[in-house]
């Protein structure tokens, strides 16, 4: 994406805070040191200028960063949140876990070329950039995040307004409203989806469509490496249990983690004992039960995002895992995680007619 | 710590088949068990005194029996030490009668699992903390919705000088449905007589507020605690509050309209009446024709509605026969023709009353395919029976009996109690078999035919039983005590997501705004522990059932 | 003159069959120590019982996956002790320990320690796809000569605490020359002796080289004034402080990771910490922006005076950031002056209070006046 594309997206922002639209817009900014980018709430519209909607990087992940602002109830400034769709997903399983009020939220996404992994950007971010950039020009994404490498969400248009940039004219973009809160934007703007969005659908069902195919595929390779619990144990044998992947993922949203609770830990005969039963105990125990019991709690929630494997100081392959697994979990109940704001969860509803093939099994 | 572990011999009963012996042997070693004694029988007399005199010699902290079932004697024992000065709850019963002795022929196994259940017991007591008992006010008053047989009878019963009934009736008129029957089955005695008699010592009595042409507008609180407000039907800004410590939603039925049923015919053609224009008819003292003749032929058309609802009323064949009767009364020479697709007459008294009910001028006729059309002055009935396709019969008058349908409009009072409603729309019942009256919703209580239809026997049986219920559980001037073994929530741990709060089916969980956290109410709560199991973050504790507790319960029973 | 075991082998094997005969004659009933933990040669904590299985601990391997002090504090916290066990820990972890048990977060029951002179780890990153691996020769190497690894953690280039303090025995590493051929292992206590007794293992009077130990520490001292001073520089005041910790995305994970961060709640993670609306709003009042999640500065600092005093500079910290700040050095740093104003040196003595828990009526007249 050209460089004047992200001017075409601050200009809107900026026209939008001066009309009164939006008090104040949640977007990603270089850091001071300009080695890293993070989510900024910025007041001050001149300030947008030094915003960027589409960073290299995704340090915190959006969904986090709305929660932060407005979990505690909605405030009186009208905020406009730019953040990318598996950001925007994140931010309506919040919502439906009370820890997002989105009353003054307007929750805009943008067409998303995918990120760099994190750690590559930050020990070098020179290069970082020079990469991305390239990246970006040649649209080729083989340097990004192996989850954004497959994902086919990336236009998924699940919040109020969405920005389209595949398909589009040079230096335009495409202003899709998903909402009554979206379409009010763009009336109060004076902007309407002026000529058809028929370029959009275009590139972008294509772009699914491949990377459809693409997630399949290495799905498949993944099953085998990962399949069994031997295999499961071994990918996860380097795991530090740091628990920042956990942290770092925008729907865990505990404050006090089961598994870094006074439940796990367990008194000295207990470990002696099974210390004894098994010759060899690694300790702390339990390295895959926290990873599988994570994915019991939040599989059917999980984005996708990637945040964790970016977390994790030992590049485990924690989201591309996640991520195939969340595909099983969620297709069960033939939810897509935050697709919508209305879709109960699946975990918090009772259907009494509902997964009979589980019930047939202990026949 | 000290804890004192006792094993009874439940006199034969479980000397003779656990080996006591190798179970103190096995339980002496293990730490802070300060001692391990056997006993005969630990409920009798002299047992309780050896326990208590146990406590105080060694100075227990904690007790353990080995004895029989928690159902048994588990409250005997709780009481022994709270005599004693040793809370209640730093107790644990160890059940090797029901759970060894009483299960197998096998000493050595029984044996075996009476060792592993006395030292998990052992494990766990070390876990439990005291806890305190709570006493709260109740109010004995009671707040009894719907006018209809079930709540005059339930309110006649439970009124007295030390409770109030408040009997609400949307309608202007109390007396229900039955306040039109002329007679009920079988005996024939006189009902709407006898339910004005009733009304009439509802109205003199000065313990039962009535409310006609009032509807519920809301119930707050929980159970010996309610506040209810109340409004006026014809002005709803006229409203009422007052306070009760349970609330009996005898709200009946009605029965079911056919008038969209084509083949019925009803609304359409004259001289096509339902059963309770025919009661009501019935009870002005004549049975005519629209003309103002006596009709000469009369078709009954049972199971009006039954495929639609897919359910079976109980009642309609009962009072159907009740019609022929009704018919041979007042227009004896009538020729009467039941029309049935299945014949339900329960009871003891009811087969005999059908077949008294047959005659010379009475025919059943099992059928489908009923249709039922308009012949000049007089009407036509096709029907198909097991030997013809197609047979007609013309008659002067039909009557169609219809099933009873639950009274609608319910949902105010659905709400604010939290009680369920099943899928055919009548009010769910706590457990089908052993808690037929009772609802999910402590304090609140179902009779008649909100339940599901029944006759008016059966919805007596259930004013008695709600009566029953209400008399022993709100006792005026006795506290309630609510349960003890309750959830928590740790306001530290809690985020807020509200899951508790979806999975408690008792309401005992609210949320702070202020705070956003989720808090349980105690007197609410039922222990059941779903909120614990569902928390993501493992932030609710259900007090006596611990992570600890249950952790070293079950990891000794399983070594 | 402490008593010491001297066997003519090299001090890998003649450690692991000294915890081998250990085990085997039930001396202990458990060895924690770094393992091989899989047929891909993953090296992480275990604990022991086998004897069959100790052929493929690591003692001393330059890694430190955690800080074993955490995993000794979870071990002792809960329960009671009723079979012994040692424990192979590197010196850091061991006065991670010590401070954790002065906060009543473990204990010494039945646990008996076993420390050595320490060549430092390296980076946890480097394990990942076992880069570290071609350099293990050259770190021994470096090792038996007292000399610093270019590749190994900078916290523990500067680590002047390279002498295990508070070990029962302690294993001649670092600077010992003959370490291939010899192993040498000195039982600074009872409970160490008694290990020795019970193995009828004699024993011989000898004493650690304090002058090449020395020598080690200058050349430590000396890498520390160096990095001190480059962290120095950077921490230039609030800007400077910005700069460094720009990038921090409030993971926490320096936190969990931290042998001495052991609150079950961290403060800033409770829901005093948290930003509502309005906290939002009168902040934009003198503000035109603001970093979101809030509050990541304050919780660096916050970490830093609630732990400073304590921190071991053992480098875990730095190891999990995902976004690389050169936090143990920042900690190191601060935490080093903390201590130095209270002459206090984090697990070097078990019966030494925590400075702040200890009052003392003469105490810095020279901030009051």
């Amino acid at each position: 994406m050209k460089k004047s594309i992200r001017e075409t997206i601050k200009d809107f922002l900026m026209k939008a805070m001066e009309k009164g639209v939006f008090d104040a817009v949640l977007i990603p900014m270089k850091v001071p040191a300009g080695d890293s980018y993070v989510y900024v709430l910025i007041k001050d519209k001149a300030l947008v200028k030094d915003a960027d909607p589409l960073p290299p990087v995704m340090s915190v992940q959006g969904g986090k960063a709305v929660s932060s602002v407005t979990r505690l109830g909605k405030g009186n400034l009208k905020i406009a949140a730019v953040m990318r769709p598996c950001e925007v997903r994140a931010t309506n399983e919040l919502e439906k876990n009370e820890q997002v009020n989105p009353e003054n939220i307007t929750l805009i996404s943008i067409d998303c070329p995918g990120v760099l992994p994190l750690h590559d950007f930050t020990s070098n971010p020179e290069e970082g950039l020079a990469v991305f950039e390239q990246a970006e020009k040649k649209h080729d994404d083989t340097k990004m995040r192996p989850v954004c490498q497959i994902c086919d969400n990336s236009s998924l248009i699940a919040g109020d307004l969405h920005i389209g940039t595949l398909g589009a004219a040079k230096d335009s973009v495409f202003l899709i409203a998903h909402s009554h809160k979206g379409q009010e934007v763009l009336q109060t703007l004076q902007l309407s989806s002026k000529g058809s969005l028929a370029s959009w659908k275009k590139q972008v069902q294509e772009k699914v469509e491949n990377k459809k195919k693409q997630r399949s595929m290495t799905h498949k390779q993944l099953k085998k490496q990962i399949g069994g619990l031997e295999n499961l144990i071994d990918t996860f044998s380097r795991c530090l249990n740091c628990h920042n992947c956990m942290r770092a993922c925008p729907v865990c949203f505990c404050r006090l983690c089961y598994f870094d609770s006074e439940k796990v830990k367990n008194v000295r005969e207990d470990y002696m004992q099974q210390a004894q039963e098994k010759g060899t105990l690694r300790f702390p125990p339990d390295t895959t039960l926290f990873h599988i019991g994570r994915m019991t709690h939040m599989s059917v929630s999980c984005v996708s995002c990637g945040a964790c494997e970016d977390a994790c100081p030992v590049s485990l392959p924690v989201a591309q895992v996640f991520s195939m697994i969340a595909d099983e979990t969620q297709g069960l109940f033939e939810y897509l995680a935050g697709r919508n704001r209305e879709e109960p969860l699946p975990m918090k509803t009772f259907k009494e007619d509902e997964l009979h093939e589980m019930e047939d099994a202990h026949d | 710590m000290k804890i004192g572990v006792y094993i009874c011999e439940c006199g034969p009963n479980i000397a003779e088949k656990v080996d006591i012996d190798e179970v103190i042997k096995a339980v002496k070693p293990l730490d802070n068990v300060a001692v391990v004694e056997r006993f005969k029988l630990l409920c009798s007399q002299d047992g309780k005194q050896f326990l208590a005199d146990q406590i105080k010699k060694h100075e227990l902290t904690h007790l353990v029996v080995a004895a029989c079932s928690p159902r048994e004697h588990q409250q005997t024992f709780m009481d022994v030490c709270e005599q004693e000065g040793l809370n209640p709850y730093l107790f644990q019963l160890a059940n090797i009668r029901e759970q060894c002795a009483w299960i197998t022929d096998d000493k050595k196994e029984a044996t075996k699992k009476a060792i592993r259940l006395t030292k998990a017991a052992v494990a766990r007591v070390q876990y439990h903390t005291p806890l305190e008992k709570q006493q709260i006010e109740s109010n004995p008053d009671v707040l009894v919705i719907g006018g209809g047989i079930a709540g005059i009878q339930a309110s006649l019963q439970l009124a007295g000088p030390e409770r109030t009934i408040h009997l609400v009736e949307k309608t202007s008129s109390l007396g229900g449905l039955s306040q039109y029957y002329e007679k009920t089955f079988p005996d024939m005695k006189p009902c709407a007589s006898f339910i004005k008699g009733l009304i009439e010592t509802v109205k003199n009595n000065p313990h039962i507020n009535v409310y006609t042409n009032t509807e519920i507008e809301e119930i707050l609180g929980f159970f010996g605690n309610f506040e209810i407000t109340v409004k006026q039907t014809t002005t709803p800004e006229a409203t009422a509050a007052f306070e009760v410590g349970a609330v009996v939603v005898a709200t009946g039925a009605t029965p079911f309209n056919p008038e969209h049923i084509s083949k019925y015919g009803y609304q359409k053609i004259e001289n096509v009446i339902t059963a309770l224009d025919f009661e009501q008819m019935n009870l002005s003292g004549k049975i005519t024709l629209k003309n103002g003749k006596p009709p000469k032929s009369v078709a009954i058309i049972h199971c009006v509605g039954r495929e639609e609802k897919g359910y079976c009323s109980q009642i309609c064949c009962m009072y159907s026969i009740k019609f022929i009767r009704y018919l041979q009364k007042k227009v004896p020479s009538t020729k009467i023709t039941n029309f049935y697709t299945d014949l339900c007459i329960p009871g003891k008294s009811q087969q005999h009353f059908y077949e008294q009910s047959l005659g010379n001028h009475v025919d059943f006729i099992r059928m489908s395919d009923l249709q039922i059309t308009k012949q000049s002055d007089k009407i036509q009935i096709t029907y198909s029976n097991e030997k013809d396709a197609s047979k007609k019969l013309s008659v002067d008058m039909v009557i169609l009996s219809p099933v009873l349908e639950p009274t609608q409009g319910l949902s105010s009072i659905i709400e604010s109690t939290r009680i369920s409603q099943g899928e055919k729309g009548f009010l769910t019942e706590e457990h089908e078999k052993i808690a037929p009256v009772s609802t999910s919703t402590e304090g609140v209580f179902i009779a008649g035919c909100s339940h599901g239809p029944k006759s008016i026997e059966e919805t007596m049986s259930q004013a008695e039983a709600v009566t029953g219920h209400i008399l022993t559980s709100l006792i005026p001037g006795q506290k309630i005590e609510p349960e003890v073994k309750v959830s928590h929530i740790s306001e530290s741990f809690c985020i807020g997501c509200k899951t508790c709060l979806n999975v408690c089916c008792y309401g005992a969980i609210t949320f702070d705004d202020l705070k956003k956290v989720s808090v349980v109410n105690e007197v609410i709560c039922r222990g059941c522990g779903n909120c614990v199991a569902a928390c993501p973050s493992g932030a609710i504790t259900l007090k006596h059932f611990t992570h600890n507790q249950v952790y070293h319960e079950v990891k000794e029973a399983v070594q | 003159m402490t008593k010491a075991l001297v066997r003519k082998t090299s001090t890998e094997q003649g450690l692991l069959t000294f915890l081998q005969d250990l085990l085997k004659n039930k001396v202990v009933s458990g060895v924690f120590s770094l393992k091989v933990i899989n047929k891909d040669g993953d090296i992480a904590y275990a604990l022991i019982t086998n004897p069959d299985d100790l052929k493929d601990a690591r003692p001393f391997y330059p890694l430190m996956p955690e800080n074993a002090g955490l995993h000794l504090s979870r071990f002792t916290l809960k329960g009671t002790a009723k079979q012994p066990v040692l424990a192979v820990v590197k010196p850091c972890e061991l006065r991670g320990f010590v401070e954790l048990i002065k906060r009543e977060q473990g204990n010494l029951d039945k646990l008996i320690t076993i420390s050595a002179t320490c060549g430092g780890v390296f980076p946890i990153k480097m394990a990942v796809s076992k880069d570290h691996e071609k350099h293990l020769s050259k770190y021994w190497e470096s090792v038996k000569k007292g000399e610093i690894h270019p590749e190994i953690r900078s916290v523990c280039k500067a680590c002047e605490n390279f002498e295990p303090y508070t070990a029962d025995i302690t294993v001649d590493l670092l600077g010992n020359s003959k370490s291939d051929a010899q192993l040498c292992m000195y039982f600074n206590t009872n409970k160490g002796k008694e290990l020795a007794t019970a193995l009828k293992t004699t024993l011989v009077e000898k004493d650690s080289d304090k002058k090449t130990l020395d020598a080690i520490r200058k050349k430590r001292t000396a890498e520390k004034q160096r990095l001190f001073a480059d962290i120095q520089k950077q921490l230039n005041g609030i800007d400077g402080l910005v700069n460094i910790f720009g990038r921090c995305i409030g993971c926490h994970g320096c936190s969990k990771v931290c042998p001495i961060c052991y609150c079950r709640l961290c403060e800033f993670e409770s829901p005093e910490a948290e930003y509502n609306p309005a906290h939002f709003e009168s902040e934009f009042k003198k503000k035109g922006a603001m970093k979101v999640p809030p509050g990541t500065l304050y919780y660096q600092l916050g970490r830093l005076s609630h732990i400073g005093i304590s921190c071991v500079a053992c480098g875990q910290c730095e190891d999990v950031c995902p976004v690389d700040i050169p936090v143990a050095m920042i900690f190191k740093y601060v935490g080093e002056s903390i201590q130095t104003m209270f002459e206090y040196v984090p697990g070097k003595n078990r019966d030494e209070k925590i400075p702040l828990i200890t009052f003392n009526k003469e105490e810095f007249a020279e901030i009051e006046e």
